[in-house]
């Protein structure tokens, strides 16, 4: 049996860099069917060619299991926090597989957010994080030496540290929405840096937490005049929803508009009225919005959404002709398609929300337990 | 108390996934039909994963018990 130093490890960052450089993987993840159906490592740029073997099936059956394996190929092993991988690849080793482990499983894979620059122009510039087991976005918006974070996770020291790595200083966080897939880490990290938390009314109301309201037409300053954070009101996925036009050219959009679908207006038990609420959003709050400008999500469920360089953005010009919630007619029709076949919402999005509105507490191990799966925000969900 | 004979005790308390699972088959395959062995674990996740191993196994899953983050299982062979 190959010696437990000697097995060859590979941590989830170097995972995603080779996922996003396009490398074809052969991934065996040990995990449970259950765990597996709700969370696992995706490919970015399509999908990535994975089998699931509980790694106590395996122990009942290795030959048999050992069968499913390409004995040509590196097998990239995962499980739940590394160490029952790290044990089956000693296995696969010692019959003459190739194997490597994904150093701390599923577990770093779930807290693991990717950084890319949307855009770098100098004094201006666009970063998009990428918490990519959720498919949840976020956004540092810089401006001379300050920053705007929009969106952030609740793991509030990356932002702190990119912007440390460029010099900037955050100046304000801004949340599009009271979000319910995931823990918001808005309010933790402006009480850490002493800054506004914004957010509009609609979803906020009667919180016990602070926030400084943002209003249809508000203008967030960072850094000099040169980057205008433009608050629409944009309704639909949650009342209080609202996007952000950043100098002229870059919407961020929240859960509104997807590149590949548009937000589930049913996550507040008022699908209907919602779904009534998005269609003016999308034809008519939007309307004004040019072609050229880039969208930029809060969320993505789908390799598909994901642009050649990596980004998660589209024009807005490309998602009017190609996005097929923007083809379905008039008003009516709209909401019928909405909220036809929506996908299951998930039991803990609830919670979720309270938690980000401070109503109910999450330590640690609540929270990671209650951000379990990838997100479900869409009004459709496309496979991989 | 359990209310049958254990052939055989698991300590795994402390040890991590995928120890308990793979010492306690190694107790159960060690077994003649009938016997019980009784597993004691810590982990979570190797406790969320004991009753689908032993499905897997065709063992039966008798009892299981969570005393305060301490786990007791008891499979009997089949």
């Amino acid at each position: 049996m190959t010696n437990a130093s000697q097995i060859r490890e590979i941590t989830p960052a170097e995972l995603l860099s080779e996922l996003e450089a396009g490398k074809e993987l052969f991934i065996l993840d040990l995990r449970n069917g259950d765990e597996f159906a709700q969370w696992k490592v995706e490919g970015i740029h399509g999908p990535v060619e994975t089998v699931n073997i509980p790694y106590f099936d395996f122990l009942e059956d290795e030959d048999a299991n050992i069968a499913r394996l390409p004995q040509n190929r590196e097998i990239t092993l995962i499980c739940a926090k590394g160490g029952a991988s790290e044990y089956v690849a000693q296995v696969l080793e010692s019959r003459g597989y190739s194997a490597r482990n994904v150093k701390g499983g599923m577990q770093e894979w779930a807290v693991l957010y990717g950084a890319k620059t949307v855009v770098d122009a100098g004094r201006f510039s666009l970063l998009q994080f990428n918490r990519v087991a959720k498919g949840c976005l976020s956004y540092l918006v810089a401006s001379g030496t300050e920053a705007l974070v929009v969106d952030p996770g609740r793991h509030v020291d990356r932002y702190v540290a990119a912007a440390e790595a460029k010099g900037l200083r955050i100046t304000g966080v801004i949340d599009t929405h009271v979000h319910a897939d995931h823990i918001s880490g808005g309010h933790e990290l402006a009480a850490k840096l002493g800054v506004p938390y914004y957010i509009a009314d609609g979803d906020m109301k009667g919180s016990p937490l602070p926030y400084t309201e943002l209003k249809d037409g508000d203008q967030v300053k960072v850094g000099d005049t040169t980057v205008k954070v433009l608050a629409l009101e944009t309704p639909g996925h949650t009342p209080g929803s609202a996007s952000l036009l950043v100098n002229d050219g870059y919407l961020l959009s929240g859960d509104t508009v997807f590149v590949e679908s548009v937000g589930r207006p049913d996550l507040g038990g008022k699908a209907k009225d919602w779904a009534y609420d998005l269609f003016e959003t999308l034809f008519a709050k939007l309307e004004g919005v040019k072609d050229d400008v880039l969208i930029l999500p809060a969320h993505y469920s789908s390799s598909k959404e994901v642009r050649a360089d990596g980004l998660v953005a589209e024009r807005l010009g490309n998602i009017r002709a190609e996005n097929e919630a923007f083809h379905v007619g008039d008003k009516e029709q709209f909401v019928d398609y909405i909220l036809n076949d929506l996908p299951v919402q998930p039991a803990t999005y609830d919670t979720m929300r309270l938690v980000n509105r401070g109503e109910v507490q999450a330590d640690e191990e609540k929270a990671f337990e209650l951000e379990i799966g990838a997100n479900k925000c869409a009004a459709k969900h496309h496979g991989h | 108390m359990s209310e049958f004979a254990t052939a055989i005790t698991v300590d795994a308390r402390g040890l991590a996934c995928p120890l308990p699972i793979v010492r306690l088959k190694k107790a159960v395959d060690g077994l003649t039909s009938g016997e019980v062995a009784e597993l004691v674990a810590t982990d979570k996740g190797a406790a969320a994963d004991v009753p689908a191993w032993a499905r897997t196994a065709g063992h039966d899953l008798v009892e299981s018990r969570n005393e305060d983050g301490i786990f007791r299982f008891y499979i009997r062979k089949r």
